[in-house]
């Protein structure tokens, strides 16, 4: 009796999270499951089943075709750029010199604000008139004229993955710095007793043992690119044309917006599915390369 | 000068432009701010040829940036609260009473950590108006909270390193299923709490997606909100638009300053666990 009434009690503290958990996420992710094969509109309560009608729509829909082209591109230039400065930047702060903290300090705080607020900035500095901060310095260096950082198609994607790499280097930096810490002071000792100098110790004791950091680090920006929204959305509106709109803008714009409920619901299945698929195979493949690192 | 030495202050001379280009964005707005229109158009990158205070006292008059601080506090407040709250309640049976329900329930919110917010996002805006729960501040609260997933799961991490002896010793003493939470567990719990805490408030605070589909009224704009909305307004007036980015930079930069250490250190506890 006492103990049937003890698990009654435990399960009264699960109770909240399943229940959030349940109705915010598992039901709206199977409620978009089932949207995506019908052409249901939003408000009408008749709706028909279509099949894999939305599906096929999704791959004749340039913006929806675009969208996943920038967001694919954006995560993958992102997360190696921000890989290859966040690794030797740790390096770097891990070293004791004398404006150390400082520099810390000033490589992680752009990860903290918004990404909204960190575009706009940005929008001010990428400016394609004259005037533009960016566009003054290029003129007063090697006087070349005004570019159009954010509405040529090739630039502003560049620009946006620019901006958001500025934006979360530091904080990857100090994710590769919790790692370097704990490796023992002996091994470099030993090391360099051995005659290894600098760049063999970095290469036969610092990478391999930050190999399970790299895992998680671009675990985390891949996962953080996919669902990129904020920084193209304020730096550029999506365009020019489509060529940065993100997988989120174009949900919401054929869902929200345009009351496509079916589309854009087999637009979201096809997003959770790629996120799932990516995540999966690079944890997968990053572990079994720690293993062979080790 | 020892050779060591020398060293250093070399990699103090290389950082040193690499920190200033980190910087440059943040200085270009800040000095912008004391500029007229013309003056911020013409020379971005000088100093104001003469210093101007009026669009901080603009920004304040123009604009509902207090109120607009105020919905952004009571937010996430209220949603960090609740979420870290409900993060710890749901880890303690699944990790004191691994019952076979709880062994479901870890399995059930496991299965759901990869599904991407946007994913569901179209049904979520027809749950959430069948819910009655746009444009409601309380509405967004209530979003926010699946964020206890997350919570969960740092928070059973670090439960299991609590030793069970202690929960079992207070049975014996006769405390309840709801006394042990409370007077024993939580307290131990302080450390995943202050990442737990950081890293919701970070994410609430800055958040832009939800806010935008959620709450249509001004009166109930959240900062970064109140930020996108300006952007529209202030097109040509750059220096009163980055005023206001520097006022709502000063709340972060304090929180920055006095949680540098524990938002390094739940970094850190975050990717040793994870």
């Amino acid at each position: 009796m006492t103990k049937f009434v003890r698990q009654l009690q435990f399960l009264l503290f699960l109770l909240p999270i399943l229940v959030i958990y349940s109705l915010f996420t598992i039901f709206p992710l199977v409620k978009a499951f089932f949207l995506s094969f019908t052409n249901f509109n939003g408000y009408s309560k008749v709706f028909d089943f279509v099949g894999m009608k939305n599906y096929v729509r999704i791959f004749a829909d340039d913006a929806i075709i675009s969208a996943i082209s920038y967001t694919l591109f954006f995560t993958f230039a992102k997360a190696l750029l921000v890989t290859v400065l966040a690794i030797p930047l740790a390096m770097i702060l891990d070293q004791k010199f004398f404006t150390r903290n400082l520099h810390r300090a000033i490589f992680f705080f752009p990860s903290i604000p918004s990404g909204l607020l960190l575009a706009y900035i940005w929008g001010f500095i990428l400016a394609p008139m004259g005037s533009g901060v960016f566009n003054t310095i290029l003129k007063g260096l090697f006087n070349i004229g005004p570019q159009p950082w954010l509405a040529d198609p090739l630039l502003a994607k560049l620009s946006t993955i620019v901006v958001a790499t500025w934006a979360i280097t530091g904080w990857h930096a100090v994710l590769y710095l919790a790692f370097l810490q704990s490796i023992p002071k002996d091994y470099y000792e030993a090391a360099s007793i051995d005659g290894a100098n600098r760049l063999q110790q970095i290469r036969f004791i610092t990478l391999p043992l930050l190999a399970p950091a790299m895992t998680i680090s671009i675990m985390l920006l891949i996962t953080g690119g996919l669902k990129v929204f904020e920084i193209p959305f304020a730096l550029t509106k999506g365009g020019p044309g489509f060529e940065t709109y993100s997988i989120t803008q174009v949900i919401m714009l054929r869902g929200i917006s345009e009351t496509q409920y079916g589309l854009a619901s087999a637009m979201s299945v096809v997003f959770f599915l790629i996120v799932l698929a990516i995540a999966v195979f690079q944890v997968t493949v990053m572990q079994r390369r720690e293993q062979s690192m080790q | 000068m020892t050779k060591s030495n020398k060293r250093l202050w070399i990699l103090d001379v290389l950082m040193l432009p690499a920190g200033i280009i980190a910087f440059f964005p943040f200085y270009l707005i800040i000095i912008n701010t004391f500029k007229t229109m013309q003056d911020a158009a013409k020379k971005p990158l000088s100093l104001p040829s003469k210093w101007i205070f009026t669009n901080y006292v603009q920004v304040f008059e123009e604009t509902s940036i207090l109120r607009s601080f105020g919905n952004s506090l009571t937010i996430t407040i209220f949603a960090v609260l609740l979420i870290v709250l409900i993060g710890a309640m749901g880890a303690y049976p699944v990790v004191f009473n691994m019952g076979r329900f709880s062994r479901f329930a870890t399995i059930y919110l496991l299965a759901g950590f990869m599904i991407p917010f946007q994913a569901t996002l179209i049904p979520l805006f027809q749950l959430m108006s069948d819910l009655h729960l746009i444009d409601k501040l309380y509405g967004l609260i209530i979003l926010y909270m699946s964020g206890s997933v997350f919570v969960f799961f740092l928070m059973s991490g670090y439960m299991k390193t609590i030793p069970r002896e202690l929960s079992e010793a207070a049975v014996i003493d006769g405390c309840s299923v709801w006394g042990i939470f409370w007077r024993i567990i939580l307290p131990l719990l302080k450390p995943i709490t202050i990442t737990s805490v950081i890293f919701q408030t970070m994410w609430i605070w800055n958040d832009f997606l939800a806010p935008m589909l959620f709450l249509n009224s001004s009166s109930k704009s959240t900062l970064v909100l109140e930020i996108y909305k300006a952007k529209g307004e202030f097109t040509v007036n750059w220096p009163m638009f980055m005023t206001l980015t520097v006022i709502t930079l000063v709340p972060i930069f304090l929180f920055f300053i006095f949680m540098q250490k524990h938002i390094v250190k739940g970094i850190a506890a975050g990717a040793v666990k994870g």
